[in-house]
């Protein structure tokens, strides 16, 4: 008991000492609260629209004041030939054309069936995909408030169109589709879910930054600390002493544990005053499961630390397999979007299980039953990878 | 009884190999040194015997302990300098003291008399990290931390490389301190000259020991007349005596040359004079004189190399 305590301290001392690492330990949580949840965001803003108009009636013209009094466009007018709009986009000036039809506002007066070219620029396909949200979004308002009920749609792609562009000697593919709209009622409901998105991303990525924060402490912190032992030769002036495997194994995990769960309540501290995140579920039992998220990551820090002989290795093996972990995860894209493939490799991604009950106790207040199932794989990781680490760990060599 | 006992003993890395066919035994209470070159395999014998490393065959025992097995048991009561500083560099004096003080669960009060002498010396940067001591300050750290636990056997592993003389010599002085504590010493070192001041010493080359004895009887083993003489033109005379016309094996020893011949320096001393003259070598000093461990050490290189051929 001694030896472990004594151990601990051991760590702790280097710990503050070591003043880069603290308040590396310090800064990067509230550097990433800070910076993250702003940038890392699929909110579009400033999408540049164009119009190509053949109408040019009233009601054209009040279409495109809409666009210019929406804060998510940059109206760059009516553009006299198809050309040089088509110009503009490849120049990337532009992100959308929208080509009213000639007659339009006597069709939509008449209540025939017309239609609305839109095309997007695809280089970018976030910004393609939801920017075309958007235009139909304000298209879809419009006509509601036109109160014109009676327009059926049809969203099928016209044609795809492909052009190359030179760029400093090398060849990049320009895609831009050609979607063809005619506006429709129905599509103001997409209208709540996409100008509130802020909000409901800011529920989704902060909760993954707390496990980002978890992550590296419990496996990078780790595996680095013990590679640097190894380095600075430590670690065999330690051996030779007649302490057993286990001892080192828990005077290395205790306090990089301790450091974890600090930072981990450090961040759910941000998360409420910065973001008004409220915790929906039990507190005690969040704090439980990331112990055991924790212990998970020690155990392979402590493994990975075993294989590494320097902490360029080590770096680059928890770098991939960090990676791998938040790509799959479901921190940043949703799982169910990924092939079968990739959701069989996610049952062994500590991470995801960590990820959706995370998310569902403080989103949805879920209690222990709700994640039963993740509770106990993490468990049973938890063990494999420290009983791993403990057999792996040689405290004499071949 | 041997407190270390080690037999046919091999250890090879890949296809070097490290150690081959190593048997020797070390007594209570002596100072036994492993001298030779770098390479020679010095620190894989330490870390095998030391428990930190398994060797390939043969048997090896340390305090009557298989160190294969009974490593546990074995590093209770042994005590390790590395070759290399391995201390905490972040902690202080005094942390790092504690910390291998409570590793091997021992009462620092209680040895401290051992280490004392050294301790007093290092009690004005008690508070100062590990890291930024100076390197002799940093060595007798270290060894305060191999001590604190009174060991039976202290492994030094080369501890006065990159010292100066003046610590080297203070280190030495230390290491005879220790052993009349009735603690057995083995120690390594490259410096011939260090080698004098063990009780016995074994000369380590590629892995082999090539002579294992007291330092005075591997002196009076020394066959043929070592002469030696002060000249300007070594590097000349070294090129010029694998022509000379008489048997003899030559080094470079400072500022002299070296020479051992197989006849008395009086039957050969004309002719040598002769040649010396021929090739218009300056040269003073030319006398014989009686060889040190690292005459006897590059005598019995030289005629290992030459009977291999």
């Amino acid at each position: 008991m001694r030896v472990i305590l004594i151990l601990i301290k051991k760590e702790f001392l280097q710990v503050f000492r070591n003043s880069l690492l603290w308040k590396i330990l310090l800064l990067a949580p509230l550097a990433e609260f800070l910076l993250f949840p702003y940038t890392a965001d699929y909110e579009i803003k400033n999408v540049h629209v164009a119009f190509i108009d053949h109408d040019k009636s009233t009601l054209t013209a009040d279409i495109q004041s809409k666009f210019s009094a929406s804060p998510y466009f940059i109206n760059h007018g009516d553009i006299a030939s198809k050309q040089e709009a088509d110009q503009m986009m490849k120049n990337d000036e532009i992100d959308f054309i929208i080509e009213f039809p000639d007659q339009f506002e006597n069709a939509i007066v008449r209540q025939e069936q017309t239609k609305i070219l839109i095309t997007a620029n695809a280089i970018n396909t976030v910004k393609a995909g939801l920017g075309s949200e958007y235009v139909q979004t304000v298209l879809g308002n419009y006509f509601t408030d036109l109160g014109e009920q009676a327009l059926q749609m049809s969203a099928v792609p016209l044609s795809a169109l492909n052009t190359t562009a030179e760029s400093s000697g090398e060849a990049q593919e320009m895609t831009a589709s050609v979607l063809s709209h005619t506006p429709q009622a129905q599509l103001v409901t997409t209208h709540v879910y996409w100008f509130n998105e802020q909000m409901n991303y800011q529920n989704l990525i902060v909760p993954g930054l707390l496990i980002i924060l978890v992550t590296l402490i419990g496996a990078y912190v780790t595996a680095l600390n013990i590679v640097r032992e190894k380095e600075i030769g430590t670690i065999e002036q330690v051996n030779v002493t007649p302490i057993k495997k286990w001892q080192f194994l828990l005077g290395k995990m205790i306090p990089f544990w301790i450091l974890g769960m600090v930072e981990f309540g450090a961040g759910l501290v941000i998360m409420k005053l910065m973001f008004g995140i409220t915790i929906q579920g039990s507190l005690l039992l969040l704090l439980g499961l990331t112990s055991v998220y924790l212990l998970v990551m020690l155990g392979l820090g402590f493994f990975i630390s075993s294989m590494a002989n320097n902490q360029l290795q080590a770096m680059f093996i928890v770098f991939f397999l960090f990676i791998l972990f938040v790509m799959l995860s479901g921190v940043f894209t949703p799982i169910e979007g990924m092939p079968d493939w990739a959701q069989y490799i996610n049952y062994a991604n500590p991470m995801s299980f960590f990820m959706s009950a995370l998310k569902t106790i403080i989103l949805k207040g879920s209690t222990i039953e709700n994640i039963r199932h993740q509770f106990i794989v993490l468990s049973v990781m938890a063990v494999v990878l420290n009983t791993a680490a403990l057999l792996s760990y040689r405290d004499k060599a071949k | 009884m041997a407190l270390i006992e080690v037999t046919h003993l091999n250890k090879a890395y890949g296809k070097v190999k490290a150690l081959q066919d190593v048997s020797f035994d070390v007594h209570e209470s002596e100072v036994f040194g492993v001298v030779g070159p770098d390479g020679a395999g010095k620190s894989t014998l330490f870390n095998i015997l030391t428990t930190l490393l398994l060797p390939d065959s043969g048997n090896a025992t340390v305090l009557h302990h298989d160190v294969r097995t009974d490593y546990l048991e074995i590093r209770k009561h042994i005590g390790y300098l590395p070759g290399t500083f391995s201390l905490y560099p972040d902690l202080s004096v005094e942390e790092n003291l504690v910390f291998f003080a409570t590793m091997y669960q021992s009462d620092i009060e209680k040895n401290m008399p051992l280490i004392l002498p050294i301790w007093q010396q290092l009690l004005p940067f008690k508070k100062r990290p590990a890291g930024k001591l100076s390197g002799g300050m940093k060595q007798k750290l270290a060894l305060c931390c191999a001590l604190i636990h009174k060991p039976t056997l202290l492994f030094l592993d080369e501890p006065t490389t990159g010292v100066d003389p003046v610590s080297r010599k203070e280190f030495w002085e230390i290491l005879r301190s220790i052993k009349q504590q009735g603690i057995t010493v083995v120690v390594s070192t490259p410096y011939m000259d260090e080698a004098t001041l063990c009780d016995r010493i074994a000369l380590l080359q590629n892995g082999q020991f090539i002579k294992m004895d007291t330092p005075q009887a591997i002196i009076s083993d020394f066959r043929g007349t070592l002469v030696s003489l002060r000249t300007p033109d070594i590097f000349r005379l070294h090129k010029l005596l694998s022509n000379a016309p008489f048997r003899c094996t030559y080094y470079p020893y400072g500022e002299h040359m070296h020479i051992i011949l197989e006849q008395p320096l009086e039957e050969l001393l004309p002719q040598l004079k002769q040649f010396l003259d021929q090739h218009q070598i300056q040269f003073s000093h030319i006398q014989q004189i009686t060889p040190s461990v690292e005459d006897c050490f590059i005598e019995i290189v030289k005629n290992s190399h030459a009977q291999n051929h």
